[in-house]
């Protein structure tokens, strides 16, 4: 492969210190001696059960931690994790929480607030749009959310299971959406649990167990084989 | 995210969170002149009829001390658990840390400066004059927010690694507030010998510039200003390095 890297790894390591008593801590390890990397362009999926170290390493790829071993090379690339409802405030409108919101994962004032129309169209608010996201329903703060994280730009963007939200018509919008971002140009990591989108949507994939990596490679076989050994 | 992004972030969820906060209660805006107001006839109905100090102007020259200082110990209060409570949105984006202190200490700026508004009023309505040395206390609202700012700043960033600091914090601005002069008039009660050391604490001293602003008619000391001001810079600098320094520690810290 000679494409460009967007993202290298080298035996990136997490521990958690949990603290027991006044001095005494208890060292809690959740990745160890995580290698690989990512192309630019390409869909990589992450593998693994609940309490595997996903969302450990979306955060360390998000910058968000920084690794206590190893390393993380980013070549200049900005890389976001897709998250629903940053910052909301309940007591505030649908506006004002897009608003500040978009402004988190990014944009400027200036964009947040050229893209309210197309967000309140998305989200099909209408004019719950201007009332307190209090007297939303779940369905409909997850909308909103959804539709303002949609509209942000990142280099690396990290998905995290989010291609179900709202209802059944909301939900084939939100994935067609989130289908045209994975298959342009746009160079995603993508964690999921269903092994049949990992599948269709990624070309390789790692898989992590206990917070080792237990596999690297083709997607359709590395999931093929995730699926024998849990008989899923 | 450029720092001119980080300046359009902070200044908007200033005024959303004003917004969010006011529209919690009925009478939404006016409790921030409502609750001073209140305080001030506490203190009116105390020290004034109880007491009966009524005569020298008490009321005034404590209250010029007293909303200096509420305005300090609040902001620190409230910024101490800043960066605990952001907790969960640093875990889903990545955003300079000193963001969440910053909120809280423009917050209560901006609310402060219509509390100072009633102070003015409150002296004018005690007869005093409005005088050329009263263009010297929107500056000195100004260094004391420089003063406060690395403060509240320090004491957030320092909260998520020991949490009983919080706790050393409330008691501190509260016992600060006995050796800030609001109460009395540190000419008369502090020796003359100790006055150096009495006005060493910013806050004391900007005290007494207020009062000496508003009812005496006397200019601040530019000199002791000027190093409050100094040292005020410098702290600031520090403060933020701080939280810079310790960034990526605070998410997996605030969240265990």
């Amino acid at each position: 492969m000679s494409r460009e890297f967007a993202l290298k790894l080298n035996g990136v390591g997490i521990e958690y210190l949990q603290r027991q008593s006044f001095f005494r801590h208890k060292k809690h390890r959740v990745l160890s001696n995580i290698t690989f990397n990512i192309t630019k362009g390409e869909t990589l999926g992450v593998l693994g059960r609940n309490g595997c170290g996903k969302s450990t390493l979306l955060k360390v790829l998000a910058g968000i931690i920084a690794p206590d071993q190893g390393n993380i090379e980013f070549f200049g690339n900005s890389v976001s994790l897709l998250t629903l409802a940053a910052g909301f405030d309940n007591e505030l409108s649908g506006r004002d929480n897009a608003i500040v919101s978009a402004m988190l994962l990014g944009n400027t004032k200036a964009d947040a607030i050229a893209q309210l129309d197309e967000v309140n169209e998305f989200a099909e608010l209408g004019g719950a749009f201007e009332e307190p996201v209090k007297t939303y329903s779940a369905g409909m703060r997850a909308r909103l959310g959804f539709s303002i994280a949609v509209k942000m730009q990142a280099d690396v963007l990290l998905i995290d299971e989010v291609l179900g939200v709202g209802d059944e018509g909301f939900k084939k919008k939100a994935r067609s959406v989130i289908l045209d971002r994975i298959n342009s140009e746009q160079t995603v990591v993508l964690v999921s649990h269903s092994v049949d989108t990992m599948v269709n949507l990624c070309q390789r994939a790692i898989w992590l167990e206990r917070g080792q990596l237990k596999g690297i490679g083709e997607a359709a076989t590395l999931c093929e084989e995730y699926r024998n050994t849990f008989k899923l | 995210m450029t720092s001119n992004q980080f300046f359009q972030l902070t200044i908007t969820k200033v005024f959303l969170n004003l917004k969010a906060e006011a529209s919690k209660s009925y009478l939404s805006y006016l409790w921030w002149v409502l609750e001073p107001a209140l305080f001030v006839a506490v203190f009116y109905l105390v020290f004034g009829v109880f007491l009966g100090n009524r005569s020298e102007g008490f009321i005034v020259f404590l209250m010029c001390g007293k909303i200096p200082y509420l305005w300090f110990s609040r902001s620190v209060n409230n910024s101490a658990n800043a960066i605990v409570a952001g907790g969960g949105l640093m875990n889903q984006v990545s955003i300079p840390k000193v963001f969440f202190p910053s909120v809280v200490v423009l917050q209560d700026l901006i609310k402060s400066a219509v509390v100072f508004l009633l102070m003015i009023v409150l002296v004018l309505i005690n007869n005093y004059k409005p005088s050329i040395e009263w263009i010297a206390v929107p500056l000195l609202f100004l260094i004391q927010a420089l003063v406060i700012a690395p403060i509240a700043i320090i004491s957030s960033a320092l909260v998520p690694f020991i949490p009983d600091l919080k706790f050393i914090v409330m008691t501190m601005t509260t016992m600060g507030m006995f050796a800030s002069g609001i109460f009395y008039d540190y000419r008369k009660v502090v020796l003359p010998e100790h006055h150096d050391a009495f006005l060493l604490n910013p806050l004391a001293n900007l005290i007494a510039m207020y009062r000496g602003a508003l009812l005496e008619n006397q200019w601040p000391d530019w000199q002791s200003l000027g190093n409050i001001t100094g040292i005020a810079i410098i702290a600031l600098i520090m403060s933020i390095k701080i939280t810079q320094f310790f960034d990526l520690k605070y998410p997996r810290l605030v969240i265990r």
